[in-house]
């Protein structure tokens, strides 16, 4: 996705590259791989739904993969057939940006539900605005590793929008979920079940780690407020720090995924033994 | 080499917050490793806000808060930290998050073993 994007965004004009090669033929292509891989995983989740006796669409993540599938085969298929793609163009583009979001919010809530049945809608928003963190910080780093006139401005907004997911989502309503909920109810059922170092370990590690995140995406939020376009487009030096701590912040957000669906796991582990 | 003399002012002030962060993730991973080890700091910690999490939590707010506040109060504190240079503090911040990630599920794993 974030491949199909970004050669997406050079052939606009968006994104500047050094040498763009034959960056229309990559697109394709990884179109192509991105459309089949949505297929894929469409049919695998309809096939368990109805091995299960139920249908698609009685789910959100059910409708949200429809809606994904739809899109994926408006993107590919017009641009294999027409010849003349200029009139559609602009929707293609609208449909290509608006997939990115929609498929990190259908895949946490695929991941959430997946790993614990019955949807907890506080850990659910946890999920989702650490996705859409995710997706905000891989958007950083394009921009840092491919600087164009507008790049500052919209590495800006993006870190903003970073620095408010993760404090309103990631570290309030899951501090909230962790203080009300998590201690009551989920953690005695790990600790009585099969795996209880996924609290002792785990957990206890993952709640006092995550608070480095914020601190790294406000950090990162105030760097790029404060740096200088003429800086930030004349030195590399600027932008390669700015890149590792963009995914610095992103490997966190993603070790905090994987965390949380241990721990997730975990809990689901011992509540049917 | 006069392009860069002018642009540092700005660099200086963009390091700054990377700085701090990588100061208040030391200080705020040493905290945590503390905490871990002992259970009178534990308890000191809770009794601050009523929870141990939401005391770390606050305490990494007023650090990061107040390291950023003397840094760019300061051009002392900046000259000798070497705050203009911005590569070597994201290397730094890199550095200490990974390094106080590991020291952290370290403790704990030594905790549970020993349990």
């Amino acid at each position: 996705m974030v491949y199909a994007l970004t050669t997406g965004a050079i052939l606009k004009g968006r994104i500047k590259k050094k040498s763009p090669g034959n960056v229309i033929k990559l697109h394709k292509r990884v179109g192509i791989y991105f459309g089949a891989l949505i297929l894929g995983s469409f049919i695998y989740g309809l096939w368990l739904r109805l091995e299960n006796g139920e249908s698609i669409l009685a789910s959100v993540h059910g409708k949200l993969g429809l809606i994904i599938l739809l899109i994926g085969v408006l993107q590919v298929i017009p641009s294999l057939i027409l010849k003349n793609r200029a009139s559609y163009r602009i929707l293609h583009k609208i449909m290509g940006y608006s997939l990115a979001p929609i498929l990190i919010i259908d895949a946490s809530w695929g991941l959430h539900n997946g790993v614990i049945a019955g949807t907890k809608n506080l850990v659910l928003f946890h999920s989702i605005t650490g996705g859409l963190s995710a997706l905000l910080l891989v958007w950083i780093i394009i921009e840092m590793l491919y600087p164009a006139d507008r790049s500052l401005g919209r590495a800006r907004i993006a870190s903003y929008l970073t620095a408010l997911l993760i404090t309103a989502g990631c570290w309030i309503a899951g501090g909230y979920n962790y203080l009300t909920v998590y201690g009551s109810q989920v953690k005695p059922v790990i600790l009585a079940g099969p795996h209880p170092w996924a609290h002792e370990v785990v957990m206890e590690a993952k709640e006092h780690i995550f608070v480095f995140l914020p601190i790294i995406a406000f950090a990162l939020s105030i760097t790029l407020f404060a740096l200088d376009r003429d800086a930030f487009l004349g030195d590399a030096k600027s932008r390669r720090a700015l890149t590792i701590t963009a995914c610095l912040a992103l490997f966190m957000v993603l070790l905090m995924f994987l965390m949380g669906a241990v721990i997730s796991n975990a809990g689901h582990t011992g509540a049917e033994a | 080499m006069l392009d860069i003399q002018e642009r540092r002012p700005e660099m200086k002030e963009s390091a700054t917050s990377i700085a701090s962060a990588a100061i208040t993730i030391f200080l705020t991973g040493c905290i945590i490793i503390a905490h871990d080890v002992s259970t009178g700091f534990r308890q000191s910690l809770a009794a601050l806000t009523g929870h141990h999490w939401i005391s770390v939590s606050v305490v990494a707010i007023v650090l990061f808060v107040l390291s950023l506040v003397l840094l760019l109060g300061s051009k002392n504190a900046r000259k000798s930290l070497k705050v203009y240079d911005i590569k070597l503090w994201s290397t730094a911040l890199m550095a200490v998050t990974l390094i106080m990630i590991l020291g952290i599920l370290a403790v704990l794993i030594a905790r549970y073993l020993a349990d």
